[in-house]
């Protein structure tokens, strides 16, 4: 009898990718539980990405409930149970595999350059933008859940545009009312007294944001590597994932989280709003109540928007301090293309990968992902941020470390 | 639209809770630290002059246990969720019951 190991290379292919997915989704995030204690030196840089990393490492343990639905939301490649839609899974799931494995490669590729660029944008968003544009390019529009049906938030539109639209609003408004607060009720305390308090609140808040990333994110990534498995016909249980699964997951957002998103650390904590410790404890509540309170409501909502209009709103709590719009401008424009461009990238790597066809054209995709992360790894050290310089005075560097964003990006 | 009308009121739900917990938290660590500087008095107050006072430290002391609580409530809650487990306050002390 004669093995067809073909599925099972792309099977690899798709389980590593979707791992360093997971890394960049931790090391894009760090910035939005740590910015702001770095920003306001209450932890250093190290020791803050050390203690998000371990809070993540425990927060994607933790995550015992894993959906293996995770696509479910935005495509139909799954039944409303997690099993694969019968038709893709055929030949060793290869056409799933291509799918899922595309779609990681655009929300790969669109993270890293963000990151480049020193833009906090979604993880979440080049995520399910990857794994759309794969399933336009591969089954056809209708195979997306535009717009939910029903009494349930759900499709591209209820899981995805509303909360991205209204999440950021909600955090400010929050982050807003809690500095205008802690500002008015300590106006007699000492400057200096009171940011040495405040720093231990920060620490404290930004500690829930970590748990609360590694809880939410790092099972995305379990539900699809999961989900490949089954396609595969490696696991057969809808209920559960296995634990090699959920270990590599863990360790793979700790060790994102611990090498730290600098670039992005650094435009969330030093270039929106020049921030003060009791901003800081403000702006991390924010964040840990929006996030953990929506979760527990089905409001599925990008820990980064959430974050960055915390910031903002701290800025704009505060009498005398101010927002640099500009940049967050910049960000507002990366947020609203990160779902298409990752989906756009997602669908043209497919297009290659079926054109080829078969084992070499998931070897061809596979190989595009490396020479690009590779290219834009390269060209990061050009203007490297990391814990020596990240809490530079911004103005004070502004091509170095700021980057700006390419024209081509933004037309 | 039912899609909007739902998201806003979800939006309005998560708003009304976490201004609670978001900035009512913090707000009452402030309270805290207005009574710490209280209590402490001397370079921990604006005004230089000011006396320590015992009162100041107690109520300090009250105002971050109350966050502190609160707070272990919340991690509890994270992760009695994600070992399928729900928090309840029926009979007001916090239980975990399995879902």
């Amino acid at each position: 009898m004669v093995v067809d190991i073909a599925p099972m290379i792309v099977l690899g292919m798709v389980i590593l990718t979707s791992l360093a997915f997971d890394f960049t989704n931790g090391f894009h995030d760090t910035a939005n539980a740590m910015a702001t204690s770095i920003a306001t030196g209450a932890l250093k840089p190290k020791a803050a990405v050390s203690l998000s990393a371990i809070l993540n490492l425990v927060g994607a343990f933790l995550s015992v409930e894993v959906a293996l639905t995770v696509t479910n939301s935005v495509i139909k490649i799954q039944d409303s149970t997690g099993a694969p839609n019968p038709a893709l899974t055929a030949d060793g799931g290869s056409a799933l595999l291509l799918i899922v494995l595309s779609g990681l490669i655009g929300a790969i590729l669109w993270n890293l350059l963000t990151w480049l660029l020193g833009l906090p944008s979604s993880s979440s968003h080049a995520l399910f933008g990857g794994l759309i544009g794969a399933t336009i390019a591969g089954l056809g529009f209708s195979a997306v859940k535009w717009v939910g049906t029903g009494a349930k938030l759900d499709g591209v539109v209820g899981k995805v545009i509303l909360p991205a639209l209204l999440s950021p609003v909600i955090a400010s408004l929050v982050a807003m009312t809690g500095t205008w607060l802690i500002y008015r009720i300590t106006k007699t305390v000492a400057e200096k007294f009171r940011n040495d308090g405040f720093r231990w609140g920060q620490i404290g808040s930004a500690s829930l944001i970590s748990l609360a990333h590694g809880m939410n994110d790092a099972q995305k990534t379990m539900g699809i590597i999961t989900l490949a498995l089954i396609a595969s016909g490696q696991w057969h249980d809808l209920t559960a994932v296995p634990l090699w699964v959920k270990g590599a997951c863990a360790m793979a957002i700790a060790m994102g989280t611990y090498i730290g998103g600098w670039r992005i650390i650094r435009t969330l904590g030093k270039g929106l709003v020049e921030i003060d410790s009791p901003q800081g404890l403000a702006a991390d509540s924010a964040s840990a109540a929006t996030i953990i309170v929506s979760s527990h409501l089905g409001f599925a909502l990008s820990t980064t928007h959430v974050a960055t209009g915390s910031i903002i709103g701290t800025g704009l709590g505060r009498k005398g301090a101010s927002v640099r719009w500009g940049v967050a401008l910049r960000m507002l424009v990366a947020w609203l293309i990160t779902l298409p461009s990752a989906a756009l990238v997602a669908a043209l790597t497919w297009g290659i990968g079926h054109l080829v066809g078969g084992l070499a054209g998931a070897f061809v995709v596979f190989a595009i992902l490396l020479v690009a992360a590779g290219y834009m790894l390269w060209h990061s050290r050009k203007n490297p941020v990391g814990h020596h310089n990240v809490t530079d005075e911004w103005e004070a560097s502004p091509e170095g470390l700021a980057p700006e964003l390419p024209k081509e990006v933004v037309r | 639209m039912s899609q909007i009308l739902l998201a806003l009121q979800a939006a309005g739900q998560v708003l009304l809770a976490a201004v609670i917990l978001g900035a009512g938290l913090p707000a009452m660590f402030s309270l805290g630290m207005r009574a710490l500087a209280y209590g402490n008095g001397g370079s921990a107050e604006v005004e230089v002059e000011a006396q320590p006072h015992v009162l100041g430290k107690v109520l300090a002391y009250i105002c971050f246990g109350v966050v502190i609580i609160a707070v272990m409530l919340g991690i509890s809650w994270i992760v009695g969720t994600g070992m399928g487990y729900k928090l309840s306050f029926e009979h007001f002390l916090p239980v975990f019951r399995k879902k």
